[in-house]
């Protein structure tokens, strides 16, 4: 391209045009870190679905725990990623920052799951109450340990915030259509006992990441193929 | 009576770094190069003038040993850009 070549207006905003449809096409998202938690929820939610249904142990390990061993290949994918690009988009920056506040919005949910019953029952235990159960049928009282009720449900609530945003920021139908499916599930959820918002969870990953991820994916390798 | 066309800008090279840094928080030098399919020598000098004129930010690091050179547009820069396509406008109004 030649640096002091005369333009013409017409040619001037030919250029213009050109230029930004060149920085659109050489903008595609890899799908890796979604299909990387699809694939994870979708499995966690299935498994934990088939366990409370066929009733099988898996030794006291907890399959929800791979989400954090799933937090490994996930820093490696972004570490790659961020080496190999070489334009940072607005849309990119405000995308990652909601996503990164989705993850703490994540863990925070999870810590309070597990925080929250034991901090209340040490607060009655301080006051001197303890709880108790009673079952009507048989007339047992039992102690009762305080739970966080459907806590799933929330689960779902923030799953779809993210993949909702994201749709409509990209204008990405999969992951609108995830995102509206996310809050149809979690309205479901509310009715429904925990075996079956399992269940849910793993639809939500799988309509939520793991196929948009995927259909990103094929747009990745086909602007590869024909960019190089 | 119409506004003059942006000197800095009404060049071809330079207007197309712009058109490529305006729609991007940052590019690398490497990406603007094969974008514009410009000489890494040609390209350097067109954006000194950008970066003299104060349209464009450059920053020089290392990423894995090699020499990095990041641009990035400034608010300045938007404007010029912003008023270039303005009056540019306006003379293809009156050319129709």
């Amino acid at each position: 391209m030649a640096e002091e070549k005369k333009l013409t207006e017409q040619e001037s905003l030919q250029l213009i045009t050109e230029m930004i449809g060149k920085v659109k096409s050489s903008f595609h998202e890899s799908g890796t870190s979604a299909i990387l938690w699809g694939s994870v929820i979708g499995f966690c939610g299935l498994f934990s679905f088939l366990q409370i249904q066929f009733n099988f142990s898996t030794g006291g390990f907890d399959i929800w725990l791979l989400t954090f061993i799933a937090l490994v290949p996930q820093i490696i994918i972004s570490i790659r990623e961020s080496r190999q690009k070489r334009i940072l988009t607005y849309e990119e920056t405000a995308m990652n920052a909601i996503w990164i506040v989705f993850g703490i919005s994540i863990f925070a949910l999870v810590f309070y799951n597990n925080a929250v019953p034991k901090i209340v029952e040490n607060y009655y235990a301080k006051e001197g109450i303890e709880l108790f159960q009673k079952n009507i049928a048989t007339g047992e009282t039992t102690a009762f340990h305080p739970f966080i009720l459907s806590v799933s449900s929330v689960f779902l609530i923030l799953y779809a915030v993210p993949t909702l945003a994201t749709g409509l920021a990209r204008r990405f139908t999969p992951m609108i259509i995830g995102g509206i499916i996310c809050y149809v599930l979690f309205f479901i959820s509310c009715f429904t006992t925990y075996k079956y918002d399992m269940l849910f969870q793993a639809i939500a990953g799988i309509i939520n990441w793991l196929i948009p991820g995927l259909i990103l994916r094929r747009q990745f390798l086909k602007g590869k193929s024909v960019n190089v | 009576m119409f506004k003059e066309l942006d000197p800095i800008l009404h060049s071809q090279l330079r207007l197309a770094v712009m058109s490529l840094l305006i729609g991007v928080k940052e590019a690398e030098f490497t990406f603007i190069r094969e974008k514009t399919n410009s000489t890494a020598g040609n390209l350097s000098v067109q954006i000194q003038k950008l970066k003299d004129a104060g349209y464009v930010d450059v920053t020089k690091q290392f990423k894995d040993n090699y020499p990095l050179t990041t641009c990035k547009i400034t608010q300045k820069g938007i404007n010029a850009f912003e008023d270039y396509v303005k009056t540019l406008q306006q003379y293809l109004q009156v050319k129709k």
